[in-house]
This record gives structure tokens, C-alpha cells and sequence, in this order.
């Protein structure tokens, strides 16, 4: 194995690089499991020596593809052990990993591959394959090579940059035959200013933008948030003995910094969800013991409570009445407790702990879970104090990918509903004094964008912080609350400035409501454009009675836009009367990554729906 | 994983007997309770006064013989010879039903024969494990010759019934194999047939349980005469519940592990479609022919233990009326599952003795209760208005508890079909989910 391998000599400065962790992992722990991947009905287990092995293989075989420091290896698959593999791999041989959204439509993938230049390019299976191979070959023509791990349907691909993950690991084992140490004489020579991964921002405006992120980036943000003592409850540092399920995108910053980096900086058991259909019944299997997930999931899976909670038979439909009930009174009470309990919510939580909130969290799958966060975006306050009315302690994040994700975080026993809360200690965060965007400066920040030196000028102020882009204001001097983003902001013609996604959030806690954007920018009133969650909807008008047939049908029902009506009026009662939505139409279409309305993280983009549904929009204003 | 049931890493885990440490638990204690059950616990052994009234619930009051006052230890369980002898049935159908449950259950082969196999069983088992004279054939050997080859013999008469029964299904399989049993009663009533088996009073001697290297005087377990076991004393009936009760145990494991091993899966592939299990590699004639073989040595052996247990044999035995009992039992517990199967078992056998007891108890009692209903539904014969015969002789339209215990079978079949087609295990496994899933319903 591995681990037998005489070390080469060590040059350079000996940086500690994700791959450097790997390997110290291995050699300290060879036997503890690193990661899980289910395969044929079984979750197989990867120790710290098999994955170790492997990274080097794929590292050799790097080598053996000509990668050189600095060259970038893209990698377009769902999360899998060999995504974070080849990840490392790349780490070890200095090279740039870059990350596509399994989603990304073929466009993008062309986008990205001729703006990152990669020359190794791993694409899982037939689909992902295709849309490389659409790409007019002398437009990539760094690309030497295309690495899938899936043969089906593959077989009578005759491209010869093709080549598959057995037969690249095979190689890197010849090349290690050949020049032992190789790979370890890389490491060596790692310094912490080595980009080691390019992190592209979804775009809500404007094409992507391949943030630079260091080493030097990566291990401040394993010190500052992975291993930060105070992030966990008890103060409990990660360990080998936490388990955390990665299903989301691995090639965005936070499930980055949440996996593969909890992996290598703290030794967390990595089990990767089958896909995004199947992580509810991933993480009954797992049980994790952190949990990271955008708030979209996080309402799903509220939403999925309720769904199923008004399936139940009448007598457990009782229990959770009254579960329900006691949950809302846990949650306000620890919330305005900082999250901790008050001796009234303590004995509340032991009477509704057996009966139904530790059923409840094995259902969902986060009864071990001692740790969760939320971030990449706003969440409803509601659905927090739910989950934190069962026992399951959500927190919620901000951080961005040009700071390594390191600016505030909600911390255990001080966490402040509707804020982000307190910057990490030592870190340089600040609130610009005209606009109040948040800034940040500290060793996350990221090195510049890809060959985009403008678009790195415009990101720093001129004393060289970075501009978030977020606004954001101090609650009771210690906690951030974000307000929007800068260019979110909305001033109607009366001159007054509202922030949008306070209110989208608001109609968005509503189970029934999936996607709402609120319009007014330059306008005499408020509208918005909403669009229904089909799961909940159609399962509500299923139990009315009201026939459907498309997603267009359902939301145009009476009884549907009576229903949306309904939450829009509960939440125009939460809200100044200037703030108040007048009027608002109906999304006539599932929004979609493919098409354009939505980035690969989910998020609206605002200028192409104001272009797509202008004229429903104009409507609402004649 | 330790607390996480659900996160199997390997095959090995996911089809553990039993998962948890909770059921692991669980099972062990069901297994020392059943190893208890025949003796009376010294420690528990007190009389709590004010309680005789106890002893007049039936069967509650019999099973756990509640202090009557007069020295009857507060728990007895069946330290009374009067229940050990249906829970040694139990044990040994158990065994025959778990074949059946292989051959039906697993592998939907429906078989109305398993009586025959049983039949085979015990002549061999009589043949070779009981003595010779002059109006009868044995060869006297010791138990771990006669109850393996009582197996075998069963086997190889199935490896002779099975290129036919293979090439047969459903209904048509049903038939011939009921054809089986009428079969096997002709030939136990031949001449020779009744060599084999003999009646007691031609001075039969049935297999013994004892168990001896060979022929020798003492046996190295001596399991027909009241004696010593280790530090406790035990009459032979204690013995005899015992050895069934291991030899049980034993055999549901291996049924167990049959199931959930290649061949099981295997077998429940042809029962749920046997082309489509062809065509996925299972050779549906080789894996039929092994359910048979296995089906049979496990009727074969509990045939052999019927005849060491109930010290006769008689080729009407063996009837039909088995066969649907079998039925009944793979039915009411629920077809394809081992646990099911035990706790059928367990409920064909002891129904009747619950009814019976309920009914002594009716026909005894003076009290409100159970003096009115035991007016209302008892007979002695006598014309009154009773639906039970309590009489001897049943004259006219009133049925013997026996009979009743027939009818009661035959609801129970068509009421399970239709309400629950697995049984109680399709019950328990309801009961089970249900709190599984709360609190919500899916």
C-alpha cells in the first residue's frame, strides 16, 4: 500500500494542503472509514488507507497526463467518492480543481471549460460526457482528456480523449511504478499562495466568475470554521465520529467547506447521498451528526412534515397537533433564549421528546444531529423555530465563496433569530458606513477572479476589503442581519427603500409557496410573481377535491390564487402598508436551472424572469 | 451500526436474523423463558393470598398456576405435565411446518402432501430406531442414526414424487400431491406397511430418545427416565419438552439461514415468477427439486419425533387432515416467514387446548358468568338448547369440542385469506409498523 512507500525527500516549504491532511489521516488512522457511498443497496465503506491509495493512484495518473502545477482539472459529476478523490488528487499534484454543476446545461459547460482551460476534465457518465463532447473541439483544445466512471452507453464512443476511471487509476499506478515519489515530491513543494481550486459563483448576474481560492484560503477556513471550537455545541470539535451526508453540489464553496474539507481537516465520515431525490431516505439510513443544508431543503423538509403529518391516521394526527403545539412554544422560547432552553422549555421538551419529537427526528433523519447549519441564502424564521422546537439546533451562516465563506455564523447558546450572527473572533468584517455592505478582510479572501482582473479590482474597496455585495445592519451590537443584496434593493417612485427578499422570504415560509420575487423598483406600489410548490399544492387541492391537470392549471385555479391571496394577506400584515403587496400574478411555469431562470444554486435570476414575464409583470401595474 | 439500524456496510448486516440489539435481546430472553417454562422457578415460588380466584380464569389460571392455597407456587409455568406435552406437539410440528413453510411459503409450491413425508418419516424413524420381533422389522439403532435417516428416507421418496410434482403448479400440484397421502395410507395399511409401524400392542417398541454412541446399557443422555440434569431434577416429559425444544431451535435456524441465503432468494425468485426467475439464472427444476428435498427431511425428522413422542403410529395419522392442518398453520402465522410459522404453530395446536380448558371450565362453573354461558352453549347430549357437545356419544346435530376445533380451523383459514393473507407474522408486522412510522403514516 500507500503507506509502505518510502517518502520522497522533502523540498519546499511543506505547506499543509487538504492532500496533506489526507495523508496524514492515513497515516494515523489507516483502518477509520472516510467516506460511505451506497452501491447495489449497500453503503460502501472507504478507510483512510483505500482512500488514501486511490488519491495517490489518481494523482499519479494526473501526473501521467502531463498535469502541471497550476493546470486545472475540471470535474462535472454528482457528489461521489471519486469527486472528492480526484479533488484531493489534484490538491497533491498542485494542480486547479474546478467544479461544474451537475446541472449545468451544455452552454455553461462550454462556458466554463474555455474560461478555466482545463486539460483534464472528469465527467461522470454519458450525459455529462455528451455535453463535453458537444463543445467545438479547438474551443477547449487544452482539453487532452475526458474521464468518466460510468461506461453504460459509452461503449461505442470513439473519442480519443476519452478514458475511463479504472483504466486512469491503472495508469497512475504504471507511473507510480515508474517514479516513486513523484506525487510526494509535489506536495512538497505545495506553498500556501498555490490556487487550488476555482469556485464559480452562480451567476444571478452576468456570466460566472472563477473565484481563486488558495490554500493559504482553505486552511484558514478549516481553523476558523471546521475546527472552531465554540461553532458546536458543548464545544465539541468535529471528529471522526461525526457522520455527514453530501448531497449537495460539491463544487459550490459551502458544501466544499461542510465535506470535503470537514473530511480532511477533522476526519468527519463523508456519506454521499445516492441523489438529490433520495436524501430523505439517505439521511434515515445515516443519521448524520452535522448536517449542512440550503434553505430550500430545510422547507422541504418542513414542508414534507406537514404534507405527511396531514396523511397520518386521526389518532396520530392528535399527537401531532399537539407535538405541533408544543414545538412552536420549545422553539420561541430557546429562540428568545438564544437557543438555549428555559427551565419551562426544558420540561415541555421532555414530555414531547418520547412521545413524538425523537420518532419524528428518525423519521426525518436528524436525531443523532448535533449540528446544523443553513446559509447560501435567506431563511424563514418560522421554519428555524420549528426545527429548533423539535431539538434539531439549526444555525444560520453567511459567508460568501471570495471569503472562504468566513464572515458570521450563529453560535450555540447565542444565536439570534432573523440575524446571521456574530463574525467569527479575529476575522476583519465590517459594515460600510454609506451603503452598509458588509465587508470582510482577513486570510480567506480569496485571491481574484480567473483572468478577470477588472471584475477583481471591482470586488475590493480601495483599502483592499472585500465588498460582500450584501447590505447588512447590527442587531444589538454583536449580531449581523443581511438586508439584501446591494443591487436587490428596491426604491419605488415614492422614494422609499424596501428590501425584497424579507418579504419573498416571508410568503416563502408558507408551505405552499415555492418561489415568490417581489417587483417595485422605480414603481408606485409593490407586486410580486409567485410561484406555487407543486408537491403541497397539488396534495392540498387533491384533499378539496379540485381537479388539475399541469402545473399551469393548478396555479391558475381560483381556489389556488384565493389560497396564495391568503398568505400574501398574512404577510402584507407583517409589513409597513408601504411594503404591502398590491397585487400579483401567478409563475406560469416551473422555474428551472435549464432554462435560464434560475442559477445552478436554485436562485432567481432577477433580470432574465423581469425579461421573460415582463408583460405579466406590466400588467400588474396598468 | 450501533444506533443506526438502517445504515447497512454490508450484505452480512443487512440480513442479520435479528438486527438490533434490541431484538437480539428480545430473542434471547424469549428463548431462556422457553427453556424455563417446564420448571417451576423456586425464586418465584410464593403464594400471595386473597389471589384463588385466579386459578378459576381458564387457561391463564392453568398456564400460570396462580397460588391456589394450597402450596401451588405463585408462577408455574407448565411444571404441570398436562401442558408440556402440547408444547412438545408444538416443537415437533414446528419442525414439519418450517419444511412446509421452505416448500409453500418460500418457494409457492403449494404441497397438500407434507403428511405423507411426515408418514415416510416415522417408519423409517420406527424402522430403524425400534427393536425387532418376530411381527415386526427394526433394527434398534441409536437416535442420531433414525432421526437423520428418517429425513433422508423422506428426501429420497421426494427426489422420486419430484420430476413430476416440478413440472406441475398450482392447482394440479395441490392434487397430486394430496394424492400422495392416500397413497401412503394404503401402504401403511398393507401387510409389511404395518410390520414397519406396528400398533403398541403387538409390543412395539418406538424409537427411544436416548441418546447412545451404539447399542450400549446407559446411554451418554438419558432423556426417557425421570433423573438428573446437571443440578436440577427433570421427569422424562421435562427431558423429552427439552430436547424437542433444542432440536427446534436448531432447525429454525437452519430454516432461517436457508431463507435468507442464495438458494432462499432463489426460491422466492420462482415463487414470484418462475420465468422471470429462469430467465434471471435461477434453473427453476434444480431449485424446485431442492425445495422438496428440504420440505421432506424436515417432515421426515418431525415424523420421526411424532412417532418417538406419541408412542404409535397410525397410517390415518398421517391424513388429510395433517395436510390441511399444515395448511392452516402456514395460513394463520403467515406463509413465507419463519417467525410466523413458529407462532402458527404454536396457535393450531394450543387453539384446541384453549377451547378445551374454556369449555371444563364452563361446564364446572356455578359462578354468574360463567354458569350462564356454559347453560347457553353446552350440551350433554340431552336436547337442551347447547351448541357443544360435552357428552361421549354426539348424537344429533350438536358438535364435540373436537369437531368444533375443525370448524374453528376452517373459519380462521377463510377469515385470514381474506382479511389477512399473512397472517398473524402480516398483523404483527402492522402493529409493528405502525409504530414504526410515527408519528405520521408513511
Amino acid at each position: 500500500m500507500a503507506l509502505a512507500e518510502p517518502m520522497a525527500a522533502k523540498t519546499g516549504t511543506g505547506t499543509t494542503t487538504v492532500a496533506s491532511r489526507a495523508r496524514d489521516w492515513a497515516r494515523s488512522s489507516p483502518q477509520q472509514i472516510a467516506m460511505r457511498n451506497k452501491d447495489f443497496g449497500i453503503w460502501q465503506e472507504y478507510d483512510w488507507a483505500r482512500t488514501w491509495g486511490l488519491i495517490l493512484d489518481a494523482g499519479y495518473g494526473l501526473l501521467a497526463l502531463g498535469v502541471d502545477a497550476g493546470d486545472r482539472v475540471a470535474i462535472h459529476s454528482e457528489d461521489r467518492p471519486e469527486w472528492v478523490i480526484l479533488d484531493l488528487a489534484a490538491v497533491a499534484v498542485r494542480g486547479i480543481t474546478v467544479g461544474l454543476y451537475p446541472t449545468n446545461p451544455a452552454a455553461e459547460v462550454e462556458y466554463t471549460l474555455t474560461d478555466c482551460g482545463a486539460t483534464v476534465h472528469f465527467a461522470e457518465d454519458q450525459e455529462q460526457v455528451d455535453k463535453v463532447l458537444e463543445i467545438d473541439r479547438s474551443d477547449i483544445a487544452e482539453l487532452q482528456t475526458i474521464i468518466y466512471t460510468e461506461p453504460r452507453g459509452l461503449a461505442t464512443y470513439d473519442d480519443d480523449r476519452l478514458m475511463a476511471w479504472e483504466d486512469f487509476l491503472e495508469l497512475g499506478r504504471r507511473h507510480r511504478a515508474e517514479f516513486p515519489g513523484a506525487v510526494e515530491q509535489r506536495m512538497a513543494e505545495a506553498e500556501p499562495d498555490d490556487v487550488m481550486t476555482l469556485v464559480y459563483t452562480s451567476g444571478t448576474t452576468g456570466p460566472p466568475k472563477g473565484a481563486m481560492l488558495t490554500n493559504a484560503n482553505c486552511e484558514y477556513a478549516i481553523d476558523k470554521i471546521v475546527n472552531y471550537p465554540d461553532r458546536l455545541p458543548g464545544g465539541k470539535p468535529p471528529s471522526p465520529k461525526d457522520e455527514i451526508v453530501t448531497y449537495l453540489p460539491l463544487c459550490h464553496v459551502a458544501e466544499r467547506i461542510f465535506s470535503t474539507w470537514s473530511l480532511a481537516g477533522a476526519g468527519c465520515v463523508l456519506n454521499f447521498a445516492e441523489s438529490i431525490e433520495l436524501v430523505n431516505q439517505n439521511l434515515h439510513e445515516v443519521q448524520p451528526t452535522l448536517f449542512f443544508a440550503v434553505p430550500r431543503i430545510w422547507e422541504r423538509l418542513h414542508a414534507g412534515v406537514h404534507i405527511r403529518g396531514n396523511d397520518a391516521s386521526p389518532f396520530k394526527k392528535v399527537w401531532l397537533k399537539f407535538a405541533m403545539a408544543l414545538a412552536t412554544r420549545i422553539g420561541k422560547a430557546k429562540v428568545a433564549n438564544g437557543g438555549n432552553h428555559t427551565a419551562v422549555s426544558r420540561v415541555l421538551y421532555a414530555i414531547g421528546f418520547p412521545l413524538v419529537f425523537r420518532p419524528m427526528k428518525e423519521r426525518i433523519g436528524l436525531r443523532r444531529c448535533r449540528h446544523a447549519g443553513s446559509g447560501a441564502a435567506p431563511i424563514a424564521p418560522e421554519v428555524l423555530e420549528f426545527f429548533i422546537g423539535i431539538g434539531v439546533p439549526v444555525y444560520e451562516l453567511y459567508g460568501m465563496t471570495e471569503n472562504s465563506a468566513i464572515a458570521t455564523g450563529n453560535f450555540p447558546g447565542r444565536m439570534k433569530l432573523g440575524t446571521v450572527g456574530e463574525p467569527y473572533p479575529d476575522i476583519g468584517l465590517r459594515l460600510d458606513d454609506e451603503t452598509g455592505e458588509i465587508q470582510t478582510k482577513h486570510a480567506g479572501v480569496f485571491a481574484g477572479y480567473w483572468n478577470k482582473p477588472d471584475k477583481t479590482a471591482e470586488a475590493f474597496t480601495e483599502d483592499g476589503w472585500l465588498r460582500t455585495g450584501d447590505v447588512g445592519e447590527w442587531v444589538d451590537g454583536s449580531h449581523i442581519k443581511i438586508v439584501d443584496r446591494i443591487k436587490h434593493i428596491i426604491i419605488t417612485s415614492g422614494g422609499k427603500n424596501i428590501s425584497p427578499s424579507e418579504i419573498e422570504n416571508s410568503l416563502k415560509a408558507s408551505p405552499y409557496i415555492n418561489e415568490a420575487m417581489v417587483i417595485g423598483d422605480g414603481r408606485k406600489y409593490l407586486t410580486a410573481l409567485i410561484g406555487i410548490e407543486l408537491e403541497t399544492v397539488g396534495n392540498w387541492a387533491l384533499r378539496q377535491n379540485i381537479p388539475y391537470t399541469t402545473y399551469r392549471d393548478l396555479s391558475e385555479k381560483p381556489e389556488v390564487l384565493e389560497l396564495v391571496s391568503g398568505v400574501v394577506e398574512e404577510t402584507n400584515a407583517k409589513f409597513a402598508r408601504v411594503e404591502g403587496i398590491k397585487k400579483f400574478e401567478m409563475i406560469p411555469k416551473e422555474l428551472d436551472h435549464e432554462d435560464g431562470e434560475l442559477t445552478a444554486t436554485q436562485k432567481l435570476k432577477r433580470e432574465a424572469m423581469m425579461s421573460m414575464f415582463g408583460e405579466l409583470i406590466e400588467g400588474m401595474y396598468r | 451500526m450501533f444506533g443506526r439500524p438502517n445504515l447497512y456496510t454490508s450484505y452480512e448486516q443487512e440480513s442479520q436474523i435479528f438486527s438490533t440489539w434490541t431484538q437480539k435481546v428480545l430473542a434471547a430472553f424469549g428463548i431462556l423463558l422457553l427453556f424455563l417454562l417446564p420448571f417451576d422457578i423456586p425464586a418465584i415460588t410464593t403464594k400471595i393470598p386473597g389471589t384463588g380466584w385466579l386459578a378459576d380464569i381458564p387457561v391463564l389460571g392453568r398456564v400460570f398456576s396462580w397460588s391456589i392455597g394450597d402450596g401451588i407456587p405463585l408462577v408455574r409455568f407448565l411444571g404441570d405435565a398436562d401442558w408440556l406435552r402440547p408444547m412438545t406437539t408444538v416443537f415437533m410440528l414446528a419442525i414439519a411446518a418450517l419444511g412446509l413453510n421452505i416448500l409453500s411459503g418460500v418457494a409457492g409450491q403449494v404441497s397438500l402432501g407434507h403428511a405423507f413425508f411426515m408418514g415416510v418419516g416415522a417408519c423409517t424413524g420406527v424402522f430403524l430406531g425400534g427393536e425387532s420381533s418376530e411381527a415386526l422389522y427394526g433394527l434398534g439403532l441409536p437416535i442420531w442414526i433414525w432421526l437423520p435417516g428418517a429425513g433422508i428416507a423422506a428426501v429420497l421418496i421426494g427426489i422420486i414424487v419430484s420430476p413430476v410434482a416440478v413440472k406441475l403448479r398450482g392447482l394440479y400440484l395441490a392434487i397430486v400431491t394430496l394424492g400422495l397421502v392416500f397413497v401412503g395410507i394404503h401402504l401403511g395399511n398393507t401387510s409389511w406397511g404395518r410390520k414397519i409401524a406396528g400398533p403398541p400392542a403387538l409390543g412395539r417398541k418406538y424409537p427411544e430418545l436416548d441418546i447412545r454412541l451404539w447399542k450400549e446399557e446407559d446411554p451418554l443422555i438419558n432423556v426417557s427416565d425421570d433423573g438428573r440434569w446437571l443440578w436440577f431434577d427433570v421427569t422424562d416429559a421435562q427431558k423429552r419438552y427439552l430436547l424437542y425444544l433444542v432440536l427446534a431451535i436448531a432447525f429454525a435456524f437452519v430454516a432461517k439461514n436457508i431463507i435468507r441465503s442464495r438458494t432462499g432468494r432463489a426460491l422466492q425468485a420462482i415463487r414470484d415468477r418462475d420465468i422471470a426467475a429462469e430467465v434471471m439464472g435461477v434453473p427453476e427444476f434444480k431449485y424446485k427439486l431442492i425445495a422438496f428435498a428440504i420440505s421432506s427431511f424436515f417432515a421426515g425428522v418431525a415424523g420421526a419425533l411424532f412417532a418417538a413422542l406419541s408412542g404409535q403410529i397410525l397410517a390415518e395419522a398421517f391424513g388429510l387432515f395433517l395436510s390441511v392442518e399444515f395448511i392452516a398453520i402456514l395460513l394463520i402465522g403467515g406463509a413465507g416467514t419463519t417467525s410466523g410459522t413458529l407462532i402458527g404453530t404454536f396457535f393450531v395446536v394450543m387453539i384446541p387446548q384453549f377451547v378445551e380448558e374454556i369449555t371444563k371450565w364452563l361446564d364446572k362453573s356455578e359462578g354468574p358468568i360463567g354458569g350462564t354461558v356454559g347453560e347457553l352453549i353446552l350440551t350433554d347430549g340431552s336436547g337442551d338448547l347447547g351448541v357443544i357437545n360435552t357428552s361421549t356419544v354426539t348424537p344429533g346435530w350438536t358438535l364435540s369440542v373436537f369437531d368444533w376445533n375443525i370448524v374453528l380451523f376452517g373459519v380462521l383459514i377463510i377469515v385470514f385469506l381474506i382479511v389477512e393473507p399473512l397472517g398473524l407474522f402480516g398483523i404483527w408486522v402492522k402493529v409493528r409498523n405502525y409504530w414504526k412510522r410515527w408519528p405520521f403514516s408513511y
